[in-house]
């Protein structure tokens, strides 16, 4: 037998040494040893003395005479006799120690030699705890970076972001309210407001469209962050009339303007005007000012009205500050505020109202940050229960082995170490593979984790990262190093070395193992449970209609420099040439322009009250899309006019003289939401809360189009003309494919309009995918980690029936040998597994129904206990788990019972 | 620590024992024999000192120990020079030579 050959290690030093210390030592080894120290001196010392004595007796000394003189030559006995033991005692704890690390390393060898010649169960067990813990801990460093990391400001604990409270929605503030704040608010330290900017900057002949950020002059000293170079915006710059200033960002300056010094105090050309370059920010940590080119300075003029409500503001409280103080202090403020402007605003249950920045700027990530998780964490788990179970057979079938040895003399935890250094070998390749992936996976979330989860460019392999690894690392290695250890060490030993040639493993070993194995199979299955319903989630946002055909739309966006066009007239006479050329295009089936696009980019909602159904006071206004378009939108999409008209070129955007909105279309959900039973044409409204406004007529009603995202629900959209404005969506319907008219297109608008890049090209096809990437990628990672879960939940379950099939060689020969037919042997064989699955199944089942209720937010149109989606996931196991089992029952009913029981 | 009577004497203490032991394997009983007999008394070593040197020097791998049978037939501790011993022993020997020189110089100057 091959694993005598290791047998050299247990011939420990220790024994070699004391050859009296005995198989079973009932005291600490050091303990005769330290006895042999002590009785060895004073051999030696008693040699000498007699010696000298002798010598003496030989010179003509009396016995005594020769003692006493011998004694006195010696010197101080008893000291040296101490000094002796002490020099003597030390020497051996020093040996001892050198000899622990070189047992140590010589255990690892032995574990390294012969993990290597079982591959196949060694590159399981790290591959599959390595994947595990490292995808434990990638996740882990997004949710910590997301989450539990406080944001990269000054105490950010103290800052809170203040908005208009009118649920389900929280809207932003506008100049009108923003202002107000500002004049009456008292209980806030310091506050700042911002909105967002795509603005272009002439850069030699082209332009290109900056991601700017305006912001009021206090924004950077509320987060407490201070340019790199420069100096910050100060009071005086907010004040309309000073000359415009921008504060540059760190990629920015070092991309655009050379990362010199001396760009600050010259001139940045945006949009047509100038602004003078004041700073440069330090590279940005925060979610608040990264990925902005420029920071451009706020200047307010009064405004003409409530709306619109564009700026987001934060604020920082005071520390210590009473935080319902500050609330009561913003509602009493609104409700100040609000008969102002009650001609132009209507919503009284709207208020304003707090919230912390953080809890803000994270959002609600919390149930897919724990499914994330939650996922990975239990792969980790199984894998390890997986190694657990390998590791138990593998010892099991060495028991026979690991007797000798005791009878040999190696002692308990000899034996014990031995397999925990193959345990600890184990656990360290798999740390070190984890390691790996874990890095990749931070890589991969870092770049291309913004889509999904805030905060992922705060990714770091910090000190709570190093911590985690090292715990699940232990974890691991006494998941699967010690159970299966004190299993094999447990039991008296010399039973094993009795019971011949069958290898006997013994009922505990058995139990266990089948726990193992259930456990698995609990785990397995709502893994399994998860994936189906969010795979059903995703084939169900796949069905969803549209409301138009998305092939061969191609769309982009244009920006016009705001300085060179003021002037309304000029506006319009652009975008008119603008559809006349590349109407011109070949290729170009038709072509509109529209503020918002579907299936997820909403330019603006609004509210409004209608003639018919007011809104009782007290009450919020209906809010809806409210989507710009041009007249030959609804054309170029390919939507179908219901009732009424569309809207032509015939009806402006606002009435000149009344500055009013005097026609829109709808949809048939809106139609079919304010007016059930009845015709919406011809009905009358007033939008954004104006009461004194000329009506607004529905002249026509049209198919619906998904603007808010696929997963919404229709709630009706209004269509207002499109006339003027400087940003535009492109739509254009294409006769081929539509990326091969990109190339055309952009050329077209770059020789009208050089300052006026068309960006953001891209087919409708994949904005459709890109709003369905985050659902996809969800049911990908966790139905990948499912399938690992079933996988290994198989080896499992196939492991432990082989095993079955095996001790029981006997027992199912006797009875086929006395007439069991092998249908009666299959029933057994399968019978057994298949009640350690059933029950793993039954338990992983009641574990999912409790646990994806938590999930339903992820859920489209799927419920969270879903039948289907269980019976499919159960039924999969169940049928996988039959297969694993039936290998093994197979084999036993081949069992030729007469050669099996001769050979016993 | 022991009281040690010869503690200004030990680095020379040490010496004489490793020099005791270059020409082969001793017991303690027979060192002390062979310093006072080639020191002619000069010299008195006190018995203590010597086995607590032996020891030391053991600790510190500069010499060997093994049980052996003794000229009377008893176990005694033999003693040998490691390769660490006899290297300590060829530069103690040196420096031991510079002292004296450098000492003897001072006095047959003045």
């Amino acid at each position: 037998m091959p694993c005598y050959r290791e047998l050299e290690v247990f011939k420990s030093h220790a024994g070699n040494r004391e050859p009296g210390s005995g198989i079973r030592k009932k005291k600490p080894f050091w303990y005769l040893r330290r006895k042999s120290v002590r009785a060895e001196v004073d051999e030696e010392l008693s040699l000498h003395l007699d010696m000298r004595i002798n010598e003496l007796i030989a010179a003509g000394m009396t016995p005594d005479e020769a003692r006493r003189e011998a004694l006195r030559q010696f010197g101080d006995l008893d000291a040296t006799r101490e000094y002796c033991r002490r020099q003597d005692e030390e020497r051996e704890k020093e040996m001892q120690r050198a000899l622990l690390l070189e047992d140590f390393m010589q255990d690892l060898r032995i574990g390294i030699r012969s993990l290597l010649r079982a591959p196949v169960l060694t590159l399981t067990i790290i591959v599959t705890v390595g994947l595990g813990l490292g995808a434990t801990a990638a996740i882990f460093s997004a949710v910590s970076a997301a989450l539990l990391r406080p944001l990269p400001y000054a105490e950010p604990e103290s800052l809170v972001r203040i908005y208009t409270d009118a649920p389900p929605f929280k809207f932003r503030f506008s100049v009108a309210d923003y202002l107000a704040f500002t004049e009456q608010q008292q209980r806030f330290e310091r506050h700042a407001t911002y909105t967002d900017r795509a603005v272009s900057f002439a850069n030699g002949d082209t332009a290109e469209l900056l991601v700017t950020r305006v912001v009021s002059w206090g924004f950077f000293s509320v987060l407490g962050i201070q340019p790199m170079i420069g100096r910050d915006f100060n009071e005086q710059d907010g004040k309309a009339g000073t000359p415009p200033v921008a504060i540059a960002g760190h990629s920015f300056w070092q991309q655009r303007l050379g990362a010199r010094a001396d760009a600050i105090g010259k001139p940045v050309r945006l949009d047509g005007a100038e602004y003078m370059l004041i700073g440069v920010m330090p590279p940005a940590a925060g979610p608040l000012e990264r990925r902005f080119d420029l920071f451009l300075i706020q200047q307010f003029t009064p405004p003409p009205r409530k709306g619109p409500f564009f700026y987001s503001v934060i604020a920082r409280l005071p520390r210590g500050a009473d935080r319902d103080l500050a609330t009561g202090e913003l509602r009493a403020l609104n409700r100040a505020l609000f008969p102002i402007w009650k001609s132009s605003y209507q919503d009284d249950k709207a208020t304003w109202s707090m919230e912390d920045l953080k809890t803000n700027l994270v959002g609600d990530v919390g149930t897919l940050a724990g499914l994330a998780l939650g996922a990975v964490g239990l792969v980790w788990l199984i894998a390890c229960a997986n190694a657990s179970n390998l590791l138990i057979a593998r010892v099991t079938s060495r028991r026979q082995e690991l007797a000798v040895r005791a009878a040999l003399g190696a002692t308990r935890g000899r034996v014990l170490r031995y397999l925990l250094a193959e345990s600890a070998v184990l656990a360290a390749g798999a740390v070190a593979l984890g390691v790996g992936v874990a890095w990749a996976g931070m890589q991969l979330l870092q770049a291309q984790g913004a889509t999904y989860f805030p905060r992922t460019q705060e990714i770091r392999f910090d000190a709570s990262m190093i911590w985690l690894m090292a715990g699940l690392a232990i974890s691991s290695a006494l998941i699967f190093g010690l159970v299966p250890g004190l299993h094999a060490t447990s039991g008296p030993g010399d039973a094993s070395l009795r019971s011949g040639r069958t290898v006997a493993g013994g009922a505990g070993a058995r139990r266990l193992r089948r726990s193992l194995v259930a456990a698995q199979f609990a785990i397995a299955t709502p893994l399994l449970i998860i994936a189906a319903l969010l795979l059903t989630s995703l084939d169900r946002l796949r069905q969803v209609d549209l409301g138009f055909d998305t092939g061969r739309v191609l769309i982009g966006s244009i920006r016009l420099p705001g300085a060179q066009y003021s002037d309304n007239s000029r506006v319009t006479v652009f975008w008119d040439e603008m559809r006349r050329r590349i109407e011109a295009l070949p290729g170009v089936a038709s072509i509109a322009f529209a503020d918002g696009l579907p299936p997820n980019n909403v330019g603006n909602f609004n509210n409004f009250d209608l003639e018919q159904y007011p809104t009782a006071a007290g009450e919020s206004q209906p809010v809806t899309p409210w989507v710009a378009v041009s007249p030959e939108y609804v054309r170029t999409l390919g939507l179908t006019l219901v009732e009424g008209r569309l809207l032509d070129a015939q009806d402006p955007e606002r009435d000149a003289a009344a500055e009013a909105l005097l026609s829109v279309m709808v949809d048939r959900a809106w139609a079919r939401r304010f007016f059930p039973g009845e015709s919406a044409v011809g009905k009358r409204l007033r939008s954004g809360g104006c009461t004194t406004c000329p009506w607004t007529t529905v002249v026509g009603v049209v198919s619906e189009v998904k603007y808010a995202g696929i997963d919404q629900p229709d709630d009706g959209t209004v269509y207002t003309p499109l006339a003027g404005g400087t940003a535009r969506f492109v739509v254009v319907r294409t006769e081929g494919e539509p990326l091969s008219i990109a190339s055309s297109l952009q050329q077209a608008v770059r020789e009208l309009e050089p300052a006026a890049p068309l960006s953001n090209v891209a087919t409708m096809t994949s904005l459709v995918d890109q709003s369905l990437a985050q659902p996809q990628s969800l049911s990908l990672l966790v139905t990948s980690f499912a399938v690992v879960a079933l996988l290994l939940s198989v080896i499992g379950i196939y492991g432990v029936m082989g095993y079955y099939v095996q001790q029981h060689l006997k027992e199912i020969s006797i009875r086929m040998a006395l007439g069991g037919s092998q249908s009666d042997v299959a029933r057994l064989v399968l019978g057994h597994g298949m009640t350690v699955v059933g029950i793993g199944i039954a338990v992983g089942i009641a574990v999912a129904l409790a646990a994806t209720r938590l999930m339903a937010s992820l859920l489209f149109n799927v419920g969270a206990t879903d039948p289907m989606s269980y019976l499919s996931a159960g039924f999969l196991l169940f049928a996988v788990a039959v297969l694993a089992c039936a290998v093994p029952a197979f084999r036993a009913m081949r069992l030729q019972p007469a050669t099996v029981l001769r050979n016993e | 620590m022991a009281t040690n009577p010869l503690t200004l004497l030990q680095g020379t203490l040490d010496l004489l024992v490793l020099r005791c032991l270059a020409s082969g394997p001793q017991h303690g009983y027979a060192i002390a024999t062979i310093v006072r007999e080639q020191t002619s008394g000069d010299i008195s070593v006190e018995d203590a000192a010597l086995y607590q040197a032996l020891h030391r020097l053991h600790r510190q791998d500069l010499v060997d120990a093994e049980w052996g049978p003794s000229e009377n037939n008893r176990r005694a501790r033999f003693y040998t020079l490691t390769p660490a011993g006899r290297k300590r022993l060829r530069e103690e020997t040196a420096n031991w030579r510079r002292y004296v020189r450098a000492v003897d110089a001072v006095l047959q100057g003045a």
